[in-house]
Order: C-alpha cells, then sequence, then structure tokens
C-alpha cells in the first residue's frame, strides 16, 4: 500500500509519502499558492513522486488537510448566501447573543453585524412555526416560501440557509423548504439546519448552517477541482479529508458538510504528535506547535484528543456549533515582536515581524527585535552554522534591535533583553499549557510534551523545565509533523440528537431508540464509503448536565445494551467529568441528557509504523562537531556555556547524547539544556530526558529557602 | 522615565509574567462560575464577576463579564470589613450583599474568601453573581418598594463557613427563604468553587515567585493603568464640560413626575471629577442607585471606555484599582446617586446606564473622536414568575434586554446589544420555550428608521412574548419619554415603549416601571427598546451608504430622500441627479 498525506497551510504544503511494501518513506515541502492551492498539490505531489520513484497512479491512498475553509471565513470571502427563516426571527445572526467583544469600548465592531454571514436583505422570512414539543403550531405559507426563494434567485445568491426555530423538533417544515428551493432554483447550494445540526440554541445553530453554506460552495468547488486535477495526473485514490472532529471524512460528504473542515489542518498536527508520542512509548500528551505568527496548543490525555465546549467553537468571531478537537492557538512565534510599551511594561507578541520583512537579523528590512532574534542573542542559533536552504543570519542586527527597542528603555543589557524576551513568550506558552491541563484536571507531570513546528524545539525544555514535565519528544521532522497526522487518522462521522431527558428518571425504550437510529444512520453513511463491518466501529457520547444547569459536558458512554444499568454508568461517568472540569460533584441532583451522539468511525489507518530512518553516520561523535557558546538558565541567571552544534541525521538509532547541544535538522533546530539527555529511538524521534535538569531546579530552590 | 522607581523593586520580565497569570486567574474564575451555575441570569447572562483584591480590598484583575460587577467588589469588601473588623480567618467563606455596605445591589450575592499565607491576611478572592430571587416583596425583580428591607434578605458579611466548618443552620436559613433555593443554592455554590479556585491560584503564585515579588508587581500593575488613563486625562484641556439635562420617566410610582439628572465633568490636570450635584433628590421607591456599589463602577467604567478603549488600544491595560485612582463622583448624599437608608436602591441599572452616556455626552464637545451620540443607555430589565401548578415551586426568568450605541465619528452605532456598562448575554429562546409557560412571537430590529445622521444611530430591538399561563410581570426600564440624543447635527433616537395586546381591542400601553403586573394567560406583551441616536449632518452621509440602508430595510426610500436627500428609483439605484439638486 502506498499512502500520501498533504497538508496545506498558509506559507508551506507539506507532504508525506509512504510506500509500505518496502518500508520506505519521503517527506517533502513546497510554497504554498494560495490563489488556487490545487496547483501546490500538484506541484508536492509531482516532486513527491519523482523522490520516491512511483508513478501517481500507485498512490492507493490520498489523506488531505486544508485550510481553505478557514481562509474563507477569516478573510471573508465566502458566497452570497441566503436565507429562509421563521417569520419574526429575521435577524437572530445580526443579534447573536447581544454580548460586545469587550467590556471598555464604545469604537469597537461586532464582527457579525460589520461582517454578516447573511446580509440582512438576504434574510427572507416565512410564516411557519414549530412548537418546543414539536407541534405545528403555524403551518408552512408554501406559497409565501415559493416567493421568497425566487427572490433570492433573482438575488443570485449562491446558496441557501434554511434556518426555522425548532426544527431539531420536527424537520418537517424545513424538508418541505428544502424541496421548493430544488424545484425553483436547483443550482443553489443548500444548508439546511436539520442536516446540519439538529440541536438546540438558535442562534449558534443558525450560525453554524450559514457559515456552511458561506463556505460551501467555494470549498466544494475546491475538492472538486482537486479531485480533476489528480484524475488527470491518474491518481486513482480519492481524497480523504481530516476534518475538525479528528477524524477523515469523503470528499462527498465533506463537500456537503464544510463545515466540518474548520480546523483540518491544526487538527492533524496533534494526530502526528499524538502518533509520534506513542511511537516514543507515552500516552500522556501535550502538543506544541510552534509557527512563525501563533503557537498552537493541544492535550491529550491517554492519546485520545480532547473535544472543545460547545460555547469555545467558533471561528474567527463566528460561532460554529460542530465538534471540534480542543486545541488552543496564542500568538506566540518566531516572528514575535517584543517591545516596551507607553507605560514601560516589556512585552512580547502577539504582533509579529513575519516572514516579510522578518526578523531583523534576516537583513530584509525587518528592524524590531524578534522571538527568533533573541534566539540567536543568546547563541540557539549560529550565525556560522546555518543550515542548508535556511535563511543566513547576522547576529549584529538582532543586538541593534534589542539595543534600540529594548535596553535603551528598560536600563538592561541587550542579552538580558533577549533572554528576558524568550522568558515571557515561554510564560505565555506556559501559561496557555496550563489553561489546557492543569485548569481542566490533567497534571503536566504526567504529560509528554511534543515540539512540532519549526520553532517548538527551540522552545520546548525551556517549557517542560517550568511545568515540570519529564519527558520531551521531537518528531523526525517537526515542521511537517501534520502532514504525519494525516496517515494516522481514521474516518469518522458525528452524528448528533437533542434528546433533553432525564438520566435519573430515565425513559429506556426511548434512548434506545434515539441511539438505535444515529447508529444505524452512522453504518450506513460508512458503508456508503465502501467500508466492511469489520472497518466500523461505533461509538456513543452524551451530553449530560445537572437539571437546572446551563452548559452540558461530552461524557463518552459504555458500548452495550441500553438498558438501566446503562443509564447509571453514564450518570456515574459524567459525576466523575464534572468532578474534573468543576473540582466539585452532586450526585443528590437530577442529571439530565441534553444531546446523544453517534460517532461511526471507520478504520482505515494502517496498523504498520511509519519509519523515518535513514543510514547514520557510523564514526557519529560529539566531538568532531564545532562548540559555540549559548546561554542556558542555571537558577535564574544566565550561564554561558560552550556547546556542541550537531547534524540531526548524523546521529545513529540508540545513541544517547548528555546536553547541552543544539540539534540542527533541515527545518527546524532543537535545543538540549545542560542536565538532559537525548535518545534517538527506532522511530526516528529525539526523547528528551529532562528528570534531571527538573531535579536540580528543585534541589536550588530547596537551598535558596535554607 | 518616571517608571524606572517603580521597577526598580521587580525586573521587568517577572512583572510581564505575573500580570499573565493574574489575568488568566480572573478568566479561569469568572468561566468556573457561569459554567457551574444554575440560574439562567449567571450562566447565559454571564451577570457576574469574578476577581483577585488585595487586603485593604484594592482590585488586582477581574474577569471580562459584566463590568459593574467587578468594580463594585472593592466596596463589599470595605463592608465585610466594617462588620467583621479583624475577625477574618483562614477557611472562612463570607457571603455579603448590602447595598448600603458596599453591595451593587440585593440581588447581586458576593462570596468573599480571604487568602492567608503563612498566618497572614494576604488578600482575597471573590465574585459576584446576581441570583434569580433575593427573598424581597416579589419574585425576581421590583421597582416599588417601601424600603431596603422589603427587596431582599441582607446577608452582612454572614459567615458560610467559619474557618472551614460549614454553618448548616445558616445555609438551610438562608436557601429556605427565598423563592428558588435551588438555583440560588447552585449559584453559591458554584461562586465558592470559583473564589477557592482564585485562593488556588494566587498561592501557587506567591509560592512560585514570593511574597514580596507578587505584591511588587500588583503595586506596580495597578501604577501602570493609573499612569496610563491619567496620560489621557492630561490631554483633555483643563475646564468643566456639562453635558445637557437628562430626564428619566419616574420612580415608578409617581407615574408622569420626571426625574432630572445634572451632570458636568471636571477635568484638572490628570484627575477627573463627574458632579452630579442638582440630579433629582432620593426617590420613595427603589428607584435609587447605590453609591459606592453602582454610581462608582458605572463611573469608572465609562471614563474608562472613552478614554482607554481597548478595541484601538495595541496593549492590554488591566482593569483593576489603578483605574479608579484619577477619577472622583460628586453625588450629594440623599439624591438619587447617593441615598440615605433605609431608601431601598434594588432598581438601579437603568439610571447608572444614563449616567454613563451623561458623561459621554458632556465629553462630546472636547472628545468627539472618542465620544457617541447618545446611546440607548437604558436596560428593559424584565422579570417573569409563576408557580408550578402540580409541583407548587416557583419559576422566574429575568430578562436583560438589548440596546444600541449612537452614531460615532466615522462609524455608525452598533445596533441589538447590551449597552454601556452592562454586558451579558441574552438567553437562547429554544431554551425558554422548552422551560418555561412562555412563547416568543418575535425578536428582530424594530422596524422604524434608524436615527439619522452622518452616521447613524444603532437599532433596538422588538421583541414579543405570548404568556401560555398567568404571569407576574415585573419591568424594571425606562427611556420611555426621552430619546437618545442626536450630536453634531444627528437625528434624536426613538423612546422604547412596552404595549399589552398590541392591535386588538385590549391594547394597552404600559409604563416602563412595574411592580407585579398581573399577565394573563394568553396575553400578548410587545417590547421595544430605544433606537440610539445619530452623529452628525444626514445630508453629509455617502450615498451608496444610504442605498445600503434601504436595501437593508433600515431606512425607507421615503427616509432616504426626505432626510439624507436620497433619491432613490423603482429599481432601487440611486438617481445621481436628483440626489445632487436636493442635497444642495
Amino acid at each position: 500500500m502506498i499512502r500520501l498525506g498533504v497538508d496545506v497551510g498558509g506559507t508551506f504544503t507539506d507532504l508525506i509519502l509512504i510506500n509500505e511494501e518496502t518500508n520506505e518513506s519521503w517527506v517533502h515541502k513546497v510554497p504554498s499558492t494560495p490563489a488556487d492551492p490545487s496547483e501546490a498539490v500538484i506541484n508536492g505531489v509531482t516532486e513527491i513522486c519523482e523522490m520516491a520513484k512511483i508513478h501517481p497512479s500507485k498512490i492507493d491512498q490520498f489523506f488531505h488537510g486544508t485550510t481553505v475553509a478557514t481562509n474563507i471565513v477569516l478573510e471573508h470571502n465566502g458566497a452570497n448566501v441566503g436565507m429562509i427563516t421563521t417569520e419574526g426571527f429575521r435577524d437572530i445572526l445580526h443579534i447573536a447573543r447581544h454580548k460586545r467583544p469587550y467590556n471598555f469600548s464604545l469604537y469597537q465592531d461586532l464582527p457579525w453585524q460589520k461582517y454578516p454571514l447573511v446580509k440582512r436583505r438576504n434574510r427572507l422570512a416565512v410564516p411557519e412555526r414549530i412548537g418546543a414539543g414539536g407541534e405545528v403550531l403555524i403551518p408552512l405559507d408554501e406559497k409565501k416560501t415559493r416567493e421568497q426563494v425566487r427572490k433570492l434567485k433573482a438575488e443570485n445568491v449562491d446558496s441557501i440557509a434554511v434556518c426555522f426555530v425548532f426544527s431539531f423538533k420536527n424537520p418537517a417544515h424545513e424538508a418541505r423548504v428544502k424541496e421548493i428551493i430544488e424545484e425553483e432554483f436547483p443550482e443553489a447550494y443548500l444548508s439546511i439546519s436539520n442536516e446540519i445540526l439538529p440541536q438546540y440554541r438558535e442562534y449558534e445553530r443558525f450560525s453554524t448552517v450559514a457559515l456552511n453554506a458561506f463556505i460551501g460552495p467555494k470549498t466544494s468547488r475546491y475538492i472538486k477541482r482537486l479531485e480533476e486535477v489528480l484524475e488527470d495526473m491518474e491518481v486513482k485514490s480519492s481524497v480523504l479529508l481530516m476534518q475538525s472532529n479528528g477524524g477523515i471524512a469523503t470528499a462527498e460528504v465533506a463537500a456537503e458538510k464544510p463545515i466540518n473542515l474548520l480546523l483540518s489542518g491544526p487538527v492533524a498536527g496533534l494526530i502526528g504528535g499524538i502518533k509520534a508520542a506513542k511511537n516514543a512509548g507515552f500516552e500522556n500528551v501535550i502538543t506544541l506547535d510552534i509557527g512563525g505568527t501563533s503557537a498552537d496548543i493541544g492535550v491529550a490525555p491517554n492519546g485520545e484528543m480532547r473535544m472543545r465546549h460547545l460555547l469555545d467553537t467558533r471561528i474567527g468571531q463566528y460561532n460554529a456549533m460542530v465538534p471540534m478537537v480542543d486545541i488552543d492557538a496564542i500568538g506566540a512565534g518566531g516572528g514575535s515582536i517584543a517591545h516596551v510599551d507607553e507605560g514601560g511594561i516589556f512585552r512580547v507578541g502577539p504582533q509579529s515581524a513575519g516572514a516579510d520583512p522578518g526578523p531583523a537579523c534576516y537583513n530584509r528590512g525587518g528592524t524590531l527585535p524578534t522571538s527568533t532574534d533573541a534566539q540567536v542573542m543568546l547563541g540557539r542559533i549560529h550565525p556560522n552554522s546555518s543550515l542548508a536552504g535556511s535563511m543566513e543570519v547576522n547576529k549584529e542586527l538582532s543586538e541593534k534591535a534589542f539595543e534600540e527597542h529594548i535596553s535603551s528603555k528598560l536600563n538592561m543589557t541587550p542579552l538580558e533583553a533577549a533572554a528576558g524576551a524568550l522568558k515571557i513568550m515561554t510564560h505565555n506558552m506556559v501559561n496557555a499549557i496550563e489553561m489546557n491541563s492543569v485548569r481542566k484536571g490533567y497534571d503536566p507531570r504526567d504529560f509528554t510534551l511534543v515540539a512540532a513546528g519549526g520553532a517548538g524545539p527551540l522552545f520546548a525544555c525551556d517549557i517542560a523545565e517550568e511545568l515540570n514535565i519529564p519527558n520531551v519528544v521531537v518528531p523526525p521532522f517537526p515542521g511537517i509533523t501534520a502532514a504525519m497526522g494525516l496517515l494516522a487518522s481514521d474516518i469518522a462521522y458525528e452524528k448528533v440528537h437533542t434528546l433533553w431527558g432525564s438520566l435519573t428518571h430515565p425513559e429506556v425504550s426511548h434512548i434506545k431508540s434515539v441511539i438505535g437510529k444515529l447508529e444505524s444512520e452512522s453504518i450506513q453513511s460508512l458503508k456508503a464509503d465502501g467500508l466492511s463491518d469489520e472497518q466500523t466501529v461505533l461509538r456513543r457520547v452524551v451530553d449530560c448536565r445537572y437539571e437546572g444547569q446551563g452548559y452540558e459536558l461530552r461524557v463518552d458512554a459504555p458500548d452495550g445494551e441500553i438498558n438501566e444499568a446503562w443509564v447509571n454508568e453514564v450518570i456515574e461517568r459524567f459525576h466523575e467529568a464534572h468532578e474534573r472540569e468543576y473540582a466539585s460533584r452532586f450526585p443528590d441532583q437530577e442529571v439530565i441528557a441534553i444531546n446523544v451522539r453517534v460517532i461511526g468511525i471507520g478504520l482505515v489507518k494502517s496498523e504498520k509504523e511509519q519509519l523515518f530512518v535513514k543510514d547514520a553516520n557510523e564514526e557519529f561523535s560529539l566531538d568532531s562537531y564545532p562548540k559555540y557558546p549559548v546561554y542556558f538558565w542555571n537558577k535564574d541567571q544566565l550561564v554561558e556555556v560552550q556547546t556542541p552544534f550537531i547534524y540531526r541525521e548524523d546521529v545513529p538509532v540508540g545513541t544517547t547524547l548528555a546536553g547541552p547541544a543544539v540539534i540542527q535538522q533541515k527545518d527546524s533546530t532543537t535545543i538540549l539544556p545542560p542536565d538532559s539527555t537525548a535518545t534517538f529511538d527506532a522511530f526516528g524521534n529525539i526523547v528528551i530526558d529532562m528528570r534531571t535538569r527538573i531535579q536540580k531546579k528543585f534541589n536550588a530552590y530547596a537551598a535558596a529557602a535554607k | 522615565m518616571t517608571n524606572k522607581t517603580l521597577t526598580a523593586e521587580i525586573d521587568p520580565v517577572t512583572l510581564g509574567v505575573i500580570a499573565g497569570s493574574f489575568n488568566a486567574i480572573a478568566k479561569e474564575m469568572a468561566l468556573v462560575l457561569y459554567r457551574m451555575a444554575y440560574s439562567s441570569i449567571i450562566r447565559e447572562s454571564e451577570d457576574l464577576g469574578a476577581g483577585l483584591f488585595d487586603p485593604e480590598g484594592n482590585e488586582l484583575c477581574e474577569s471580562d463579564s459584566t463590568p459593574m460587577h467587578i468594580g463594585s467588589l472593592p466596596g463589599y469588601i470595605q463592608g465585610v470589613r466594617h462588620f467583621l473588623g479583624d475577625d477574618i480567618n483562614d477557611g472562612d467563606i463570607i457571603l455579603h450583599n448590602n447595598p448600603y455596605y458596599g453591595a451593587s445591589h440585593t440581588p447581586d450575592l458576593a462570596i468573599i474568601l480571604p487568602i492567608f499565607h503563612e498566618g497572614e491576611l494576604v488578600g482575597f478572592a471573590a465574585n459576584t453573581g446576581h441570583v434569580l430571587d433575593a427573598g424581597g416583596m416579589s419574585p425576581g425583580l421590583m421597582v416599588d418598594v417601601v424600603d431596603v428591607y422589603a427587596e431582599g434578605k441582607h446577608y452582612n458579611a454572614v459567615k458560610l463557613y467559619n474557618k472551614g466548618v460549614k454553618n448548616e443552620d445558616m445555609w438551610r436559613h438562608i436557601f429556605e427563604n427565598v423563592r428558588t433555593p435551588k438555583e440560588n443554592k447552585g449559584d453559591v455554590e458554584a461562586m465558592i468553587a470559583s473564589a477557592k479556585l482564585g485562593k488556588k491560584r494566587y498561592l501557587e503564585l506567591i509560592e512560585r515567585y514570593g511574597r514580596k515579588t507578587i505584591q511588587a508587581a500588583e503595586k506596580r500593575w495597578m501604577d501602570y493603568s493609573e499612569e496610563m488613563l491619567r496620560k489621557e486625562i492630561e490631554k483633555i484641556p483643563d475646564g468643566v464640560y456639562k453635558a445637557p439635562t437628562g430626564w428619566l420617566d419616574d420612580d415608578g410610582r409617581n407615574y408622569g413626575e420626571r426625574l432630572r439628572i445634572e451632570t458636568s465633568v471636571k477635568v484638572e490636570g490628570s484627575s477627573l471629577t463627574v458632579d452630579l450635584t442638582g440630579s433629582s433628590d432620593q426617590v420613595e421607591t427603589a428607584y435609587n442607585v447605590p453609591y459606592s456599589g453602582s454610581t462608582l463602577p458605572a463611573t469608572y467604567t465609562i471614563v474608562r471606555a472613552i478614554l482607554l478603549d481597548e478595541a484601538n488600544s495595541d496593549v492590554f491595560i488591566p482593569q483593576n484599582s489603578g483605574i479608579f485612582k484619577p477619577i472622583k463622583v460628586e453625588a450629594p448624599y440623599g439624591s438619587i446617586w447617593n441615598p440615605k437608608p433605609p431608601a431601598s436602591c434594588t432598581a438601579r441599572i437603568n439610571q447608572v446606564q444614563r449616567l454613563a452616556d451623561q458623561i459621554n455626552l458632556a465629553l462630546s464637545e472636547v472628545l468627539p473622536d472618542k465620544t457617541t451620540a447618545g446611546n440607548s443607555a437604558h436596560v428593559h430589565f424584565n422579570s417573569y414568575a409563576g408557580v408550578n401548578d402540580e409541583s407548587g415551586n416557583y419559576w422566574v426568568y429575568i430578562e436583560v434586554n438589548e440596546g444600541s450605541y449612537g452614531g460615532r465619528y466615522g462609524k455608525d452605532g452598533l445596533d441589538s446589544v447590551d449597552n454601556l456598562v452592562a454586558n451579558t448575554r441574552n438567553n437562547p429562546i429554544e431554551e425558554l420555550e422548552m422551560r418555561l409557560p412562555m412563547r416568543c412571537t418575535r425578536y428582530e430590529l424594530r422596524d422604524e428608521g434608524a436615527a439619522a445622521g452622518k452616521w447613524r444611530g444603532g437599532k433596538g430591538i422588538v421583541r414579543t412574548w405570548e404568556f401560555l399561563s398567568d404571569t407576574l410581570f415585573t419591568g424594571e426600564g425606562d427611556r420611555h419619554t426621552d430619546p437618545p440624543r442626536g450630536v453634531y447635527g444627528g437625528q434624536d433616537g426613538l423612546t422604547g415603549a412596552m404595549t399589552l395586546n398590541p392591535n386588538t381591542e385590549r391594547e394597552q400601553s404600559l409604563h416602563a416601571k412595574l411592580t407585579n403586573f398581573k399577565i394573563k394567560k394568553g396575553d400578548i406583551l410587545e417590547i421595544r427598546t430605544p433606537n440610539a441616536a445619530g452623529y452628525g449632518n444626514p445630508l453629509e452621509r455617502e450615498i451608496n451608504q444610504v442605498l445600503e440602508d434601504v436595501l437593508d430595510d433600515y431606512i425607507t426610500v421615503e427616509q432616504a430622500k426626505e432626510v439624507y436627500g436620497v433619491v432613490i428609483k423603482d429599481d432601487l439605484t440611486v438617481d445621481f441627479e436628483e440626489t445632487k439638486e436636493l442635497r444642495n
């Protein structure tokens, strides 16, 4: 089997190709082509197939991660959307939750009003109303519906969102409107609320459905175009796309519900990180993917991705109430700018010098001190040791930038300023990791940190030290972790239904029939994708809360027959989840199941491991590499240490190195501090043991306390 | 730079690191509170606040929930100090809500946890939340109230836990004397969980960096926020800036008797004083404003919003007690802004919204590009209640209806959004209808045209409820008589209204303030919230923008012609020639 993973990011399109018969693998990076992302895909596929000396037609599985849908939202260049909604509720999208983004601001904008997903003129209402119990209060006015659909057609909308209140209780009216649109305006891309999301909370549902309509036409065109160009290249495999829930969807499913593609890129990165850690023998994983402008943080206890709280599932300022893996992003990257504000406070980011003009040391017009300049100042990136294909760096320019913009204002040397900037950035990331771990009931000391992205391995050990994380794993190619993750995923479709029923006083037969229906729908979807029974796995999730609370928690529900014992097990698991999330449980309170979900999983990932170990330098010895001074922290003091700069590809499997060392490779640099060791494992990972360094830190604290 | 002396005690790097932690702690405290809470006013509306305070009650950090809450907590802590003096011990959990001793108003309960380190009081973790019912004369809200005792139970720094020991009798007493015991208890449990978390995190910080460093950081960050605000005040020429006289509808009992508001803002160097002398005397109902719990925080909030607008600042300036220091408020004792006990003062959100707008209007002449035209500056704050026939339990729903912002220099006003010193969230209709005997039949922007201006005013909403059972209704609203004021030639906005059974023979126009008004099963209630005012001459509005307004039904073709001088043809394009003629 030959498997290909292609991850299209903003700057680069990353590829990884694996030939399972020969146990060989190749990785490649080409510049992305934002105007038509499929161009970069063609280039990349052509080149990586040449590298592997195979014809594209030999590719058996084609996995794809894409930011196409996300960029449409962020750049606000989606479809011209029309909406058919319940009379009296034309402005649900405009009123939103009536809360301002900022407390203290008279001049702020409300993104949903300034950049509406559906312009007010295209939000048309029709008489109809379903009641809270699913009963028809006002029958659908079909004549008016037809008029309104014709109006939207005359307005040349590309897509139509159909959003009626309480449609999740009774979809009949929306279904009828769908038929009418298909008669009157068959070209329109359709997004029907009970099909996309049969779940209560009208604003969040309408917003999700409108967002789906907004990104739908362009995204489905992109997928179609991609399939065409691949067909031209004689690629026989269909495209499998990564979704925000961490599962893969077929091209057909993805084109229908592009709303599920919004986190396609970062999720694959998390999966790649989990995979690398698993290969290295670790289950509990925190991934840190640091790029040029931002850092993505993911926490996966037992190697399982966690889902975001439904209130936090938004993209930009738009709510999208669909399952999303919990990944946090903060504005900290290689290009983050250090500055002193008007009030004399030292800050780093979120402004970034980006790739252009870039850090001062690149000498491409950037004059502001960035995080990369700070690394250069501390000697962690060395001018004499620039790597094949990467930028040449000029340390004097970094020093000048820190001198002019920080030192002169804060009475510190440029070196102190650079070290300080890195410390501030490290702490911003530490705070973000704590917010996603400690504060959700997970202790980082039980976790392993996976360092991904070009800049992740530069920061990873400092962060691990601060959080007392014992081990750091640096995957074989930190810069393309997401592409690796694509090859480690299964198909996953999540189906949801609002139940709103008591578990304490359960109507077992009803719960059983709702879950049964979702399960048979899931099996059908997977069958339609050509999966066999052996490849199909179903998982159940129940969103629960205590009666009277407003927000539910996701609870994994057991398999097997749904009976009283099953219900009691769900209740117990909910108490546990509540205690972990909020540090309290209320065993006497009634538990309500708000939504039930079934996740249909189609097993497509290879059980075979990916190997990236190439022939190393048999004569490898630390002494054969140059040493340069690098600054490390020791008990809050900066200490200069002569440090060898080695090449990762030279190090044979099984080698264990003692820090300090700087381990360089094409797309990344790993900093190995003193009192740590690095082992190069059979899967190509660097596994860093931080325990001695952390112990020394505690010893130093204890000594200072005396 | 003046900062050098201040930064001497703490290095700039550690300072930045600690600020990030303060901020994260306040956020996390609020998150736990509203996600765990039971009553919809806390969990959906986020009518809550949370933060950390030093032993003197200075605010170190606050959550970005609703600003009226948190700015009031220093006052609550002073109130606690008044009642307990030094009888504050490790393991105490204190409940407080007396509006004459710091509370924002009676239903805003505060949970306050003292934080001890090595036997010494080092600070407080505290939060406030609006409970559905405080055990007063009527369920939910009330306006026509005889005195402060009738508006609810007061817990004067009552210890729910004393040195870690739960006071079981007190818990029973508290929750057996309100109409919504389950919700209140769930809310208080959530507040305790949130405050405990704040305490834990603060102690972790002290362990990590040492008490002295943390104290130095606290002082430095308060000085920083104060300095940033003073810099902006200094830019305003010294002088006294006066807002036009504003009028509140009435006190909720003596209908037709309007209440005067006089507001002037005095700027002297880097200090700013708001003078409310000349405003109405205190009234005989609950329509008075607790001075330290509401008049002050509302003033702090609007001054900061004008001078340190978060959306226009590329650095994060923490909201802490430093912001409060340059600002003074002169409100005569015995006036509506500073009532004498035992006057009731639970219904105060409309007045503080107007206070904020008055300050905004006073500064309009000197800060034309930081202030707005007149805002809706009100809340139709409504409560609906009834008794469930089967269980005999009360149901209570408290609704915050949205407002709108006046036109702004270079920008239109915001539509249908929580206004000025309030920033809550609405409740999903689909949730309300599954829980309550009410049905929403309309929730949209108002039909009437937006107030004209070079930059138009924001639109309010129209919301219509149908009642499926007899309901006790209390309206705590205003702005039915005095519309939002236009500036620089912009039009005034529109007043709000409430109508029972509109367009029927039983149609009845309602006052904005009603207490325990009986709504019958089958009745319809329509609420219209004010449209805010316009900014600048409508004839200067971009022609294309006027067309857009017509296409989106913000104004009619007729209004475009009459008010904006823009002629729009039947095919919905602009007749430029006629427009030019008309505009000249």
